[in-house]
């Protein structure tokens, strides 16, 4: 085996390298140019030598990108670097390349010489192409998912002033209308007023609920690390009068830290604990909250003793607006659940149920640790 | 002086003379680009220095695509500088597209101008039957396609890997850096606007005296245009400098001094 070191030939090396070598005067004119430039613009030595300028290789973006930045530059510091510019070959050959250029320190030539490197980037020019496509496209997505945010919170707002608004007048009509004793006792016009009663309350809740949900999404979002018994005791606090009303017990042991938003997350909590309490059964509410650890994830469980459901409707119930139960029987819009589900994927996390008709309930979410 | 037109056109104002002389930077570049020049100028006379809106630190907010569809809302604004700073009679040095943002300001309001100098000026870049300009329409429209799919090419994919020059430290990184400051959709408007644009008819408008300082080759501006402006332009004087390029501000620096010096000295 030879063990020689390989001898180069510079003419072989300058010809035939894996790089397109020109030579160019001060004012573009090519002096010289190698044999894999002249194979990538498909020109003759006797089309380019001499003949041609470095600037009729330039579309009118690159000319005036090389007479207004390329040439000073190299005029002022000697060298430029990693210049991206398409070169023009014969036959409508276009070659996108990137150029480097050193002045040729001469002391002895007359004239200013520079050497231009040449690399085609072809593949690497399609590539960044479909980068800006695909940036583009993100942007237009980012853009419209903007526009339709925005609606939303319009929406939000409309539903939160110009429903809730006639519904109070309407409310308060009828409670003024009791009061003053227009509805005779057991009359029909009584039982139709109480149903209309019963119905603006209904909206109220669910234009409640509703509100709370886009809220959600349009909050700015704050995360912070904090443990989960915070955000449990803030739940149990905004649920109080039902607690109490209800004799609930809730035990709730020491919780892990977590990463997240603490209002979010204790609206969750209330959403779970109301829930065990609104669908309760003939016993006391008793609610007993747990964990477990893993490698990755922290699960909590929400277990109660209420009347459960259908494990089979499990995925159900945290459908938008979807419930088990009539309004009338137990008076809900089917929002709650699926806020906690939103809230859950903005944390990364997921929510699920097990549960057995009259056996209770248990609600569990999963928080990335 | 209003402040707003100021922070408008980033205005800034130096030198010890009493003359002005404003200087008007080109297409993708700032006022950066007459640092060289300026020097020459300081203790003689007063150094007005601004962005064109869109371009440099100019206020991007003030860019008004309707205003800036032709030369005459840059020839507005020109105006509006001298008018706020109560100006009259200064030495205007336009290079490029300014050369016709000033023959345009200087048209309509000869008291505000002494003297033009314009470096490379071009009325119109297009050829049309007799008249040569270097460019077809196909050229331009090239133009506007690299400024679309290789807007990054012209800035932020060259940017990483320049370094500076031992002389002038600082000057690379500024050169670099004004194209990266163009906002892209202004940066395609500017360009039809400025290759798009016909101010041949306009040139017979001036009657302000004026210089042309051409380059030789110059494939923007190239040397029978600048003939052209030098024709059309009643009072006017014509000089070729032995420089290449359409930059003569930065690659031949000495020979722009010399030439404006002497222009301004007869």
């Amino acid at each position: 085996m030879n063990t020689q070191p390989f001898l180069e030939n510079a003419e072989d090396l300058y010809q035939n390298a894996p790089f397109g070598y020109m030579t160019v005067r001060a004012d573009g004119l090519i002096v010289n140019v190698n044999a894999t430039l002249l194979k990538w613009l498909g020109y003759e030595w006797e089309e380019i030598l001499l003949q041609k300028s470095f600037q009729d290789l330039l579309d009118m973006g690159g000319k005036i990108y090389f007479e207004t930045h390329m040439m000073p530059m190299l005029l002022m510091q000697g060298e430029i670097s990693e210049i991206n510019i398409e070169l023009k070959g014969k036959a409508s050959i276009k070659l996108p390349t990137l150029v480097n250029a050193s002045r040729i320190h001469d002391q002895s030539a007359l004239e200013t010489y520079f050497r231009f490197s040449i690399l085609d980037i072809t593949q690497r020019k399609s590539y960044e192409l479909e980068l800006i496509k695909a940036r583009q496209e993100a942007e237009q997505t980012i853009q419209r998912l903007k526009q339709i945010n925005a609606e939303l919170e319009q929406f939000a707002s409309i539903a939160s002033h110009d429903l809730q608004a006639p519904l109070r007048t309407i409310s308060g009509l009828i409670g003024l209308s009791e009061k003053k004793g227009h509805f005779p006792v057991d009359s029909e016009v009584t039982k139709y007023f109480s149903l209309i009663k019963r119905n603006a309350q209904r909206m109220k809740l669910m234009i409640g609920d509703l509100l709370e949900y886009a809220r959600i999404d349009s909050e700015e979002l704050p995360f912070e690390e904090f443990s989960l018994n915070e955000a449990c005791e803030i739940g149990l606090e905004m649920i109080d009068d039902q607690v109490k009303e209800s004799n609930a017990v809730i035990t709730i042991p020491e919780l892990p830290m977590v990463i997240g938003n603490k209002l979010q997350l204790a609206r969750l909590f209330q959403n779970l604990f109301g829930n065990s309490i609104k669908y309760r059964s003939e016993s006391d509410p008793v609610i007993r909250v747990a964990f477990e650890e893993k490698n990755d994830e922290i699960r909590v469980f929400v277990k109660d003793n209420g009347m459960g459901f259908e494990e089979d409707l499990a995925d159900q119930v945290f459908g938008f607006m979807k419930r088990l139960h009539s309004h009338d029987s137990i008076p809900g819009t089917g929002i709650g659940l699926s806020a906690c589900k939103r809230i859950l994927a903005i944390h990364g996390g997921t929510i699920g149920a097990t549960s057995e008709p009259g056996k209770g309930s248990t609600f569990y979410f999963t928080l990335p640790r | 002086m209003s402040i707003a037109i100021t922070k408008r056109n980033n205005v800034k104002i130096f030198g010890k003379g009493t003359q002005a002389i404003v200087f008007a930077h080109g297409y993708g570049c700032d006022q950066k680009m007459w640092r060289i020049i300026t020097p020459a100028f300081e203790k003689d006379y007063r150094i007005i220095l601004f962005d064109h809106v869109g371009s440099g630190n100019s206020d991007q907010s003030a860019y008004d695509f309707e205003k800036y569809s032709s030369l005459k809302g840059y020839a507005e604004d020109l105006n509006e500088i001298l008018y706020s700073l109560d100006l009259q009679k200064v030495i205007f040095v336009g290079h490029s597209v300014s050369s016709m943002i000033g023959v345009l300001a200087a048209a309509d309001r000869p008291e505000l101008y002494e003297k033009l100098i314009l470096i490379g000026p071009s009325p119109c870049y297009i050829n049309d039957n007799e008249y040569f300009g270097g460019f077809s329409y196909k050229d331009i429209d090239e133009l506007i396609a690299t400024l679309e799919s290789n807007y990054l090419g012209w800035s932020s994919f060259i940017a990483p890997v320049i370094i500076g020059n031992p002389e002038l430290p600082e000057y690379s990184e500024e050169l670099k850096n004004s194209f990266c400051a163009m906002n892209p959709d202004i940066a395609k408007h500017f360009a039809k606007v400025t290759f798009l644009g016909d101010n041949r008819e306009d040139l017979s408008r001036v009657c302000t005296s004026t210089l042309i300082i051409q380059c030789h080759p110059d494939v923007i501006a190239p040397v029978r245009v600048g003939e052209f402006v030098h024709k059309k332009i009643p009072d006017s004087k014509y000089v070729l400098l032995n420089s290449a390029g359409h930059c003569p501000h930065l690659t031949a620096p000495d020979q722009v001094i010399s030439s404006i010096r002497s222009y301004l000295t007869t």
